[in-house]
């Protein structure tokens, strides 16, 4: 009769999100000009960038985008000359954008699909940090039914409704060894959806100088009845009940943009966008599941984000009037606190540069592509709630390529 | 267009190949041995030393021992080949070890021993003594000179090789011709570093009996063995670590079986029982029965199908004072004063001594009394000195599990590098696992 208290700790998965969330490819002509555009008018991104810079917009468009990501990480554990990587898995963030009006009208409708955050890693089995993460595949779908309207020469305004489509897939290890020593396995897998909306305002100013504002709104999305999947020892197996489902609710942040475009030959646009992403929203991650046990508890992770800035700057040159090149760069500030850094997206203050091409196929087809190397600062941290620590470092690398279909 | 199209696809796929060989890459400080020489490593101790887990010594436990972890991270420093004297694969399981086999529908865990593939060659009646399993003999190359059950009060014993079998299994010769003392034996082959960690057994024999079974270990002459042992082993000028002796309490085999849980068991049969009684330590050796408090602890092997059983006189086991449980199986209140006033007794001295020779000290005895009051996360793992569930004790409730060892490694390697500059890197606790789970 050895009574026993028979509680495992199970770290139980967590998910985070981080400024490494927020996925930036918007349009391949905004990403070569380091990710500006709410100032300008350059096709139907807009949908996005400033749906108040629609009806502005010369001509009607329909275009798709993807930018195959690389998100390759480095960790080191701290104290040892050990160093983990992720596996090579290519994220494919994309954008579909349609807009049109009657020709010369003072309003434009519009449509987008975009992949505004997402994550997709894979550490494997084998690293010290396989107790907060293995893998994560996670992605969240915009849809934005979108309306402008030009109030005047000089000034027009837009907004959307977005509907959002999340979906998320992450695995980690339970430090609960079986017979043959493996470890114990952890799987939350499930959709949710979220709402939200999307309004800018855009102005023509008689120094040939074009501002815009827009304000993406926070898009609270709520995984009901996700799958929980646990696999451990049979002998500690009543301890994680199957089938389970869990609940979770997740922030996505608002963004507030300001952007200017300058022209200051034919030739020439130059354009600069700063952006507030309010991740300060981001208190705490608590998942709920439907069956618990004393090893299995609801948990309740505090996050503790701060808002984020990021500052971005590009340029583009017409080369001829069939090419035209661009290149731009950014900075943007972490939103995640010392203390609180994980695996999931190893986020730190980071750079980035751009560059595109663009090439007019014909009157009504461009074809553009571009490229952004980024590079998150390596971050050396003690993570207070799994005490993970290391230094992790990472580069992402973004080819991309889209098609625009104009009249 | 066409070309066009085609040169973009191509640009596409080529970039991507090409940006799949790219690989992120943390400059870390290269591991330095600084001052030390790691060229030869030995570990001297008793069956922590040893690998010693789940009540035996195995193989797969040896290959985990902390002294095979340290030597592991130390050949990244330009440490040399290290050797244990492990049971061969045929005799992997050596004197036999307890495996979980499940759990009692009310959580208690349920053990089985494990009695194939065993190294036992035979039982040695020594008069006087008693029996000594004896194991096979092993020959080969030695670093890891942890001996099961050693105390440093035998050190110098000569005739000590006759008496413990994992003792004798290192010697040439056998059992009962071996006069080689332990502290010889260890001494015997030139070594450039050493880690220590003896003493624990000279507490915990009287303590894990009860304090009934063995004696503690003279203060006075714990210290001058230890000065003996440590002026034979830093001779050459040699390096090391030393670890002091953990405080027994700290240990689940004294917390898991607890007073309030007996009671608790026994009141939902008989709820008129009102209190335990134990047989306890007044002063000297003067033992009277008395009534259990939440301050005496039991062992974790206490036999409570025991409870409640009467005597020839009618009275019930460990509900009367007639018939208390017996002091083998219970550590009182004043037997714990006794234990730690010896324990803190002993590693002053160990830190008195470490300190006047330059050696590293691993504080096991505050290291393992934090791990007990605060739990211990590492690498997103919730640790604690819970029986079983906290991870990093063995099934025996005294030994680690290779996580706990992979621990202890760390902060022997956390000791060595900051008294000696060094900055050997640390082993990875998540890649050991814990307790096995059926």
């Amino acid at each position: 009769m050895r009574k026993l208290l028979f509680l495992l700790l199970a770290a139980l998965p967590v998910m985070a999100f981080g400024q490494g969330f927020q996925v930036n490819l918007h349009g391949q002509k905004q990403i070569g000009m380091g990710h500006t555009g709410t100032g300008l008018l350059q096709d139907g991104a807009s949908v996005l960038f400033n749906p108040g810079a629609m009806a502005m917009l010369p001509q009607n468009y329909i275009q798709a985008g993807i930018s195959p990501l690389l998100f390759k990480s480095a960790f080191n554990p701290s104290g040892t000359s050990t160093q983990f990587n992720n596996s090579n898995q290519v994220a494919t963030p994309f954008t579909a954008y349609a807009v049109w009006g009657p020709k010369d009208s003072f309003w434009k409708l519009g449509l987008g699909v975009y992949t505004p955050f997402g994550g997709l890693t894979n550490w494997g089995n084998n690293w010290t940090g396989k107790y907060s993460l293995e893998s994560l595949n996670l992605k969240a779908i915009y849809f934005q039914p979108t309306i402008s309207i030009r109030l005047a020469d000089f000034v027009s305004i837009g907004g959307g409704f977005v509907y959002n489509r999340g979906s998320v897939d992450l695995t980690r290890a339970i430090p609960v060894a079986n017979a043959t020593g493996q470890d114990g396995q952890a799987e939350l897998k499930g959709t949710g959806k979220g709402y939200g909306w999307n309004a800018g305002v855009f102005f023509k100013t008689e120094s040939n100088i074009t501002i815009g504002f827009d304000y993406r709104s926070k898009v609270n999305t709520t995984i009901n009845n996700g799958n929980a999947m646990f696999s451990v020892a049979p002998s500690v197996q009543p301890n994680f009940p199957q089938p389970n489902t869990f609940t979770a609710s997740i922030p996505l942040p608002s963004t507030t943009s300001i952007g200017l475009g300058f022209y200051p030959s034919k030739n020439w646009t130059l354009a600069f966008d700063a952006n507030l992403i309010h991740w300060s929203v981001y208190k705490v991650l608590a998942f709920d599941y439907a069956k618990n046990t004393p090893a299995l508890q609801d948990t309740y992770s505090p996050r503790n984000y701060q808002d984020a800035v990021s500052l971005r700057a590009g340029a583009q040159y017409l080369a001829s009037s069939k090419l035209a090149l661009r290149f731009g760069g950014g900075y943007a500030s972490t939103a995640v606190l010392d203390g609180y850094v994980t695996p999931e997206a190893p986020d730190a203050n980071r750079y980035y540069l751009t560059g595109g091409l663009g090439y007019k196929v014909s009157n009504h087809l461009d074809l553009d592509l571009s490229f952004e190397f980024e590079h998150l600062m390596s971050r050396t941290q003690t993570n207070i709630e799994s005490q993970l620590s290391g230094t992790f470092k990472t580069d992402v690398y973004i080819p991309g390529v889209s098609l625009a279909y104009h009249w | 267009m066409k070309n066009f199209k085609l040169y973009s696809y191509i640009f596409l796929s080529a970039g991507l190949l090409g940006l799949t060989a790219c690989r992120t890459n943390i400059d870390n400080p290269k591991p330095s041995a600084g001052s030390v020489n790691f060229s030869r490593y030995i570990a001297v101790g008793n069956s922590l030393t040893a690998g010693y887990a789940d009540g035996g010594l195995y193989r797969s436990g040896q290959l985990n021992s902390y002294p095979s972890i340290i030597a592991k991270q130390l050949q990244k420093v330009g440490g040399g080949t290290f050797t244990q004297p492990l049971f061969t694969e045929a005799q992997a399981n050596g004197s036999g070890y307890l495996k979980l086999m499940g759990f009692n529908p009310d959580g208690t865990p349920i053990t089985a021993p494990v009695t194939t593939n065993l190294a036992i060659t035979g039982i040695l009646p020594v008069p006087g003594f008693g029996n000594v399993t004896l194991y096979a003999k092993y020959a080969g190359d030695n670093n890891n000179y942890g001996v099961p059950g050693i105390k440093l009060l035998n050190i110098t014993y000569a005739p000590y090789g006759n008496l413990n079998g994992y003792f004798e299994r290192l010697l040439p010769g056998a059992a009962p011709t071996n006069s080689t003392t332990y502290l010889d034996y260890i001494t015997a082959k030139p070594f450039t570093f050493f880690t220590d960690w003896l003493g624990n057994n000279d507490a915990l024999g009287y303590a894990t009996s009860g304090g009934s079974g063995d004696v503690l270990t003279d203060k006075a002459t714990f210290a001058q063995l230890y000065t003996l042992s440590i002026s034979k082993l830093t001779a050459a000028g040699q390096k090391g670590a030393v670890a002091t002796v953990p405080d027994v309490t700290s240990i689940p085999y004294f917390n898991t079986v607890t007073v309030g849980a007996v009671l608790a068991a026994v009141q939902k049969a008989a709820p008129a029982v009102q209190a335990l009684y134990i047989n306890a330590l007044v002063s000297g050796n003067t033992y009277a029965p008395r009534i259990a408090t939440a301050n005496d602890l039991l062992v974790l092997t206490f036999p409570t199908s025991k409870m409640g059983v009467p005597n020839d006189n009618g009275y019930p086991y460990g509900l009367d004072p007639r018939n208390p449980i017996e002091t083998q199986y219970v550590l009182d209140v004043n037997e714990i004063a006794l234990t730690k006033d010896y324990v803190n007794s002993y590693n002053t001295t160990i830190k008195s001594i470490a300190g006047a020779n330059n050696l590293a000290v691993f504080d096991a005895f505050t290291f393992l009394n934090n791990v007990k009051a605060n739990g211990l996360i590492v690498d997103g793992i919730n640790l604690n000195s819970n029986y079983i569930s906290g991870g990093i004790f063995s099934l025996d409730g005294v030994h680690l599990t290779p996580r706990g060892y992979a621990i202890v490694a760390n902060e022997y390697i956390k000791a060595i590098n900051s008294k000696y500059g060094c900055s050997v890197p640390l082993a990875d606790v998540s890649s050991y696992p814990g307790v096995k789970f059926p």
